[in-house]
């Protein structure tokens, strides 16, 4: 049942990408891009609350000692930012 | 600015051994945050952590009516003695009951052979460490009920994961306590509490509760803080 469940996905999928390619559906990805962390500098005092907060261990600490954000393993929680003491951390789309 | 400040997260080992990004976990789970804590403070005793096993439900003398079908994370210590750690995210079906907001499996689990119970929360991620690695060095089995807050179930943004735990410990619904060989041992305290309806209005999974029943559990937690508060000074005399 699963191989035939997951069969039935990859044809969908595939489906789907013919469709957003051919413009006829719109992609999620398109629409609305997800918030990522961006980290202000000037502001940040290294306290690495993001770091212990973050539930994907997305954030890990630069050569330089500031933090900063996997794109591929963040989940967009905001966590760290709402978790941020000094206010350093921002939500913004990012490219 | 460096020469005169000093964080405590700065001498954390700042690796992600055991639980690596890009697991299947929701957006801002608590159980993720904690298990992630969890590893952290176990990351030196790898042997040991191959033979952690997971089970579903609390085996035994820990079924405890507040978390059925919790997950609970094995794991063997020398001898025949275990470290339980318990992920609660009070997943307990569609009504929430005072009963199983108030915890009683830490006092259950040190009356029936645990030398070592204690709560923690991933809002306060160096008592939970300090728990673990308690936990573990203690010559006996020790048992760990950790608060998992789950923004999908529960009903609140995904973002104040980490802030709804620590209004659990602050509104003293979740007391952070520690059971050490018969000791009780309060290891967070606010001298000014906030209130269970404080805690109870910023998640929709209370949005049918009545004031009567916040009030119940008002006092339900004042009771058992203060039995809490009592066992923990007798201690101290």
């Amino acid at each position: 049942m699963a191989t035939k469940s997951s069969k039935q996905m990859t044809a969908v999928s595939k489906l789907l990408d013919q469709l957003i390619k051919d413009g006829k559906v719109e992609s999620f990805s398109a629409v609305e891009k997800p918030l990522k962390p961006v980290w202000d500098k000037l502001v940040c005092a290294r306290c690495a609350l993001c770091y212990l907060y973050c539930p994907d261990a997305a954030i890990s600490r630069q050569a330089d000692g500031y933090f900063d954000a996997d794109q591929d393993l963040c989940k967009s929680c905001g966590i760290c930012h709402r978790e941020c003491w000094f206010g350093a951390i921002s939500m913004q789309e990012v490219e | 600015m460096d020469t005169y400040t000093l964080f405590a997260g700065q001498f954390l080992p700042f690796n992600e051994r055991y639980l690596p990004g890009g697991h299947n976990a929701c957006a801002g789970s608590g159980t993720a945050l904690a298990l992630r804590h969890v590893y952290k403070a176990l990351e030196d005793k790898s042997t040991d952590l191959a033979q952690a096993r997971w089970d579903e439900t609390p085996t035994g003398i820990f079924a405890a009516s507040e978390t059925p079908g919790a997950p609970v994370l094995i794991i063997p210590k020398a001898g025949e003695n275990r470290l339980y750690i318990c992920f609660d995210a009070e997943a307990v079906g569609k009504k929430t009951i005072p009963d199983q907001l108030i915890k009683k499996s830490p006092a259950k689990a040190a009356a029936s052979g645990c030398l070592y119970a204690a709560t923690a929360s991933p809002s306060h991620p160096f008592d939970l460490i300090e728990k673990i690695r308690r936990g573990w060095s203690i010559a006996g089995s020790a048992y760990i009920h950790i608060l998992c807050p789950c923004p999908m179930s529960w009903g609140f943004e995904m973002e104040n994961t980490v802030r709804i735990a620590r209004m659990a410990v602050e509104a003293r619904v979740f007391p952070l306590y520690e059971i050490a060989e018969g000791h009780y041992n309060i290891t967070v305290e606010d001298m000014r509490p906030r209130t269970v309806a404080d805690y109870i209005g910023r998640q929709a999974r209370f949005a049918s509760w009545k004031k009567a029943q916040i009030a119940t559990l008002q006092e339900q937690t004042d009771r058992l803080y203060a039995q809490l508060h009592n066992s923990a000074a007798h201690e101290m005399n």
